[in-house]
């Protein structure tokens, strides 16, 4: 049944949707890299930025207007996770990544997996990169610290974002 | 998912190709050293990176491997007698010497010099750690020896098994990297398999089922880091390594031995899957060897007088439906090794990776190959490819529990480096 001449019976359908996947830049390099990526074609993915509150809303602020599109248009975060199945926050290495904070909570509640990338990791001291990590690290169930740019795509093509 | 051309790419490994050609930059476990065990003992036919070659030593020992074909009329060399120095084609009598050179051809004139200008493609076949490594590169790039820990401690420290996977490398080494399968496939083995129960670590296995991945890039390849709950708020992580191409390396438990593998191509429909297990401080003991040698813990039984499974796709791996509905073993099929293996070759002899939907938890896989697809395109540029350098081989694995806050790369920074007459760290 394994063999090379069967494996030409697999049925050729598809056999999934398209997954909505957001992608959030959470500081002002990392934003960089999401406009670059957002120039490329996409089945679902859209791509947002929450690198204007470096310095998160505080407890119990709202948050409405927190988020926005790459074109500055300003997002509704709760709205913008609930309707997404997977939502990957790009934070650079030494850069405050504090917004995964909020994002993370907001997913939390809606129940969205998240995924959290790191880049520009070789660029820092392991010390700084841990600061990003530890940020990051509550709000990801998984946490990926890349050395190469290009990983942000590779992955999305992977997860047919 | 890849594309069909990376797919083919990441897949295809015989002579000419990229992958291939990583594969070949580097040494490569070829045989056992007890499947040569002798002078004059009777030749192996091995195919390897879709090569067939004949492994067999001479008179004096030494180890040969060579074309598996006569140079005249093409006969396989398997059937040769094993003479004087030398391998002698039955069918007209040439003779071989252990670097494939021809040094008699009977029907022309010795004083011709005939034979020459006759010589069968070799390649070095050296013994360590149990083991007969090949390298089948260009010969003014062979790199020094391998390093790997377990083939440097002494020969009563470690074991090492090899089986016949039908499947693809990649598919079988994705398999030793995919961490987030663990919980479920091998949860009956946690308990109940010799070489694996009894680790405190196997309840924080057990009491988080859920685990969260961290994807660390490391200079070989990468630090696959799966953390759960432990006490206190803290964290239990286990750092699977992998090193590039073809290596992986499993998280300790308790004072088992550490155990892990390599995946190498015989072509592009099968592997080899090495198995070691080894300790740095202590010889393993007669239970474990046994165990070992019964196919316990990532070992398998063989079908007699071969390499291949005892549980393999002819008999459908002797699934067991009662003790899958029982929850002895979570697929139905006994044994850690044959689990995994019964799933990876049930894809096909090459998964159609256009046809997955991988989800975030697969990132381990997917950085994985994003590093063999970077480091092709490196390659052809002139750049030697992660996993050669001794120092990217000198690496552990390791199972530790950590603060939240800290990064498993910096504080775990030792353990996950070779420690000259130190144990791994393990829970
Ligand atoms: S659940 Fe992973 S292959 Fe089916
Ligand atoms: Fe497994």
């Amino acid at each position: 049944m394994s063999s090379a001449a069967e494996a030409r019976y697999r049925i050729d359908a598809p056999n999934s949707a398209p997954r909505a996947i957001k992608v959030i830049a959470l500081d002002p390099r990392s934003e960089r890299v999401v406009k670059n990526l957002a120039q490329g074609r996409w089945n679902r993915a859209t791509f947002f930025t929450a690198s204007a509150f470096g310095s998160a809303p505080k407890q119990g602020e709202s948050f409405s207007g927190w988020l926005s599109d790459l074109a500055g248009r300003t997002k509704n975060l709760i709205e913008e996770i609930d309707s997404a199945d997977l939502v990957v926050m790009v934070a650079t290495a030494g850069e405050n990544a504090q917004a995964a904070s909020l994002i993370g909570e907001a997913c939390s509640l809606k129940r969205v997996m998240t995924t959290g990338l790191i880049m520009g990791s070789t660029d820092v001291s392991d010390e700084t990169l841990s600061k990003t990590l530890a940020q990051l690290r509550p709000w990801a169930l998984m946490l990926v610290i890349a050395s190469a740019e290009e990983y942000i795509q590779d992955m999305l093509t992977a997860l047919r974002a | 998912m890849l594309r069909k051309e990376q797919n083919d790419l990441l897949t295809q490994t015989g002579p000419g190709t990229p992958m291939g050609q990583m594969f070949r930059l580097g040494w490569q476990p070829a045989l056992l050293a007890e499947e040569l065990p002798e002078p004059e003992c009777p030749p192996v036919r091995i195919k390897l990176l879709s090569e067939r070659l004949l492994a067999w030593r001479d008179t004096q020992g030494r180890y040969a491997l060579t074309d598996e074909f006569c140079a005249h009329r093409g006969v396989s060399l398997w059937f040769g007698r094993n003479e004087h120095n030398g391998l002698r084609c039955p069918y007209h009598g040439w003779k071989y010497d252990h670097t494939g050179q021809c040094i008699e051809v009977p029907s022309e004139p010795s004083e011709s010099g005939y034979c020459q200008k006759v010589k069968l493609k070799s390649y070095p076949l050296v013994e360590r750690g149990g083991v007969l490594w090949t390298y089948m590169g260009p010969p003014e790039q062979q790199p020094p020896l391998p390093e790997w820990e377990f083939a440097m401690v002494p020969a009563d420290r470690s074991f090492m098994s090899k089986r016949l996977q039908e499947s693809n490398w990649l598919q079988a080494m994705e398999g030793g990297i995919d961490s987030s399968h663990v919980s479920f496939l091998h949860s009956g083995e946690l308990n109940s398999d010799p070489l694996f129960k009894g680790s405190k670590g196997n309840q924080y296995n057990m009491g988080d089922m859920k685990p969260v991945f961290e994807v660390v890039e490391s200079p070989g390849g990468l630090f696959i880091g799966a953390r759960r709950n432990a006490e206190n708020g803290s964290y239990y992580w286990r750092v699977t390594q992998w090193v590039m191409p073809a290596f992986t390396m499993i998280p300790p438990r308790a004072d088992h031995p550490v155990h892990g593998h390599f995946w190498v191509p015989i072509d592009d429909e099968t592997c080899w899957a090495w198995s070691f297990d080894y300790k740095v401080t202590r010889p393993l003991k007669e239970y474990e060897l046994e165990a070992m040698r019964a196919g316990k813990g990532i070992h398998v039984p063989y079908v007699p007088g071969t390499y291949r499974p005892l549980q393999n796709k002819d008999n459908d791996y002797l699934m067991d439906r009662a003790a899958q509905k029982r929850g002895d073993t979570f697929s139905g099929v006994y044994g850690i090794a044959m689990q995994d293996a019964s799933l990876q070759e049930s894809m096909g002899p090459i998964v159609d990776r256009t046809k997955e939907n991988l989800v975030s938890t697969d990132n381990g896989i997917i950085m994985a190959r994003h590093r063999l697809l970077r480091a092709l395109k490196a390659m052809e540029k002139g750049t030697m490819p992660p996993g050669i350098d001794l120092a990217h081989q000198r690496v552990r694995s390791a199972a530790v529990v950590l603060p939240p806050d800290q990064h498993f790369k910096e504080a775990a920074k030792e353990a996950l480096l070779v420690q000259t007459g130190k144990e791994h760290v393990t829970v």
